[in-house]
């Protein structure tokens, strides 16, 4: 018995190359890393090999495909990130949410990542204050299933193969950002610094085809800064974007000068 | 249609802000932690390539590596909080989720059974490794730390890193027992450590 013992000791020990490199099975891997909790030499082992292995893929480096970064980066920023380990009360998870998007504010480059980051928080921060105040009631339910559905498509589109970003400046003063993906048909849209309406208006957002105009959404009205995201399905080919301000409940069609006009 | 709005050439994505030169990847992503989206661009920069290189290296298919390499960096993202420098380098951390990815994705697309066949009929690849490497100053380390290995010891490494087989694969495919491919496996890791002087 001691002898199987020690040779299944040396046998899991000579495991750490192996490991080092993913060349172990399911069973093996956990095998051994169960055995590396108790074998703090052998975790010491596998990090030292693990810096050599690390030298044999970055040997294999290559030019990354044209726009591979900046889907990460649109996925990136409506993601979230895991806390510290430190991190516990509910109450600062939710506040942590806002100020990491704050910090998201200041630092970024890309107005349209800028914009695009709280499409994740505004869900995670619905869901938050429900946790925290303990709110079940059916309409706090459906604002968090519209959020949750919403952060959804906006994922599909950024993450989508064909997402391409375009920016534009709105007649007025602003800037619009849009994601689009011909193969999801379907666009999200985030401006910058639009100017304030009147509250009696609102900035309407259309698809125009050849057969029309076909409204869009109304942009949430209010915070000056950022608004947004939107996301506009059912896009066709020849579709363009366009904004207009059109009285707060909507309109059917365009009544006003159009503030930017993207082709897609 | 009257165009009343400027913009950019349409479709095209806007570049990143640029990367700082040599900016130090712990450092890097200790920011990202903190949400930096800047941070996570520059730390693209830097290790995208070999990430992307790495993971092509096991799975071959273009678009599913493009697949993998965004999976690797969004986990980098998520988990920047947890990577902790007191147990291995920034790189050695993305490196080694880079490369266990790509493994995994193999091994759950390719049934056992067919892929114990295919392995019995591939080509050592020690070759095409040295080949598409273009010059620079840590490929040629890693190149000639490749060579100063037994021939044995080189192909268990290549067949396990490049080409994403496990030990047992391996063994089968050299013919030798398992228990020498995984000694041969751990002797040759070594040997490159003190060959490239990384780490401990």
């Amino acid at each position: 018995m001691k002898l199987t013992k020690r040779s299944q000791l040396r046998d899991a020990h000579t495991l750490a190359g192996a490991y080092a490199m993913d060349a172990v099975s399911a069973p093996d891997r956990e095998r051994f890393e169960r055995h590396m909790i108790g074998c703090a030499e052998c975790a010491r082992e596998v990090a030292s090999l693990r810096e050599a292995t690390a030298m044999l893929g970055t040997a294999a480096a290559e030019p990354v495909p044209a726009g591979l970064k900046e889907r990460i980066m649109a996925a990136a920023a409506v993601t979230r990130q895991q806390p510290p380990a430190a991190e516990t009360e509910p109450v600062v998870l939710a506040r942590g949410t806002w100020t990491r998007a704050g910090g998201w504010f200041r630092s970024l480059a890309w107005p349209g990542r800028l914009a695009l980051a709280t499409a994740g928080t505004a869900a995670a921060a619905v869901i938050a204050v429900a946790v925290v105040f303990g709110i079940a009631n059916s309409s706090m339910q459906q604002q968090i299933d519209r959020a949750q559905a919403s952060s959804q498509q906006i994922a599909v589109v950024l993450t989508a193969q064909d997402a391409r970003m375009a920016t534009g400046t709105v007649v007025g003063g602003g800037t619009a950002t849009i994601v689009m993906s011909h193969s999801r048909h379907a666009l999200v849209f985030t401006a910058q610094g639009l100017h304030a309406l009147p509250a009696s208006r609102g900035y309407e957002l259309w698809l125009i085809g050849p057969a029309g105009a076909r409204p869009v959404a109304m942009l949430p009205a209010g915070s000056p800064g950022m608004t947004g995201p939107v996301i506009a399905s059912g896009v066709r080919p020849g579709d363009h974007l366009a904004l207009t301000a059109e009285p707060a409940d909507g309109s059917a069609h365009p009544d006003t000068p159009m503030m930017i006009d993207m082709d897609l | 249609m009257t165009t009343t709005g400027s913009q950019e050439p349409r479709n095209r994505p806007r570049p990143g802000p640029p990367a700082p030169a040599g900016a130090d990847l712990a450092a890097q992503i200790a920011l990202v932690a903190r949400g930096e989206a800047a941070a996570f661009d520059a730390i693209f920069e830097q290790i995208g390539p070999s990430v992307y290189g790495a993971v092509k290296r096991v799975i071959r298919d273009p678009a599913q590596s493009e697949e993998v390499t965004q999976e690797v960096m969004l986990e980098v993202w998520r988990s920047a909080s947890k990577f902790d420098a007191g147990r291995g380098s920034a790189k050695a951390w993305v490196m080694t989720l880079a490369h266990r990815r790509a493994v995994d994705r193999v091994r759950s697309v390719q049934k056992e059974a067919e892929r114990e066949r295919r392995v019995a009929t591939a080509e050592i690849p020690f070759d095409e490794v040295i080949e598409a490497v273009e010059s620079s100053l840590e490929r040629e380390r890693v190149r000639r730390c490749l060579g100063s290995l037994t021939e044995v010891q080189r192909e268990s490494v290549t067949l396990a890193y490049y080409r994403g087989y496990t030990y047992g694969q391996v063994a089968s495919l050299l013919s030798v027992p398992t228990g020498t491919v995984k000694t041969r496996m751990r002797d040759a890791l070594i040997r490159l450590r003190d060959c490239l002087g990384v780490a401990e």
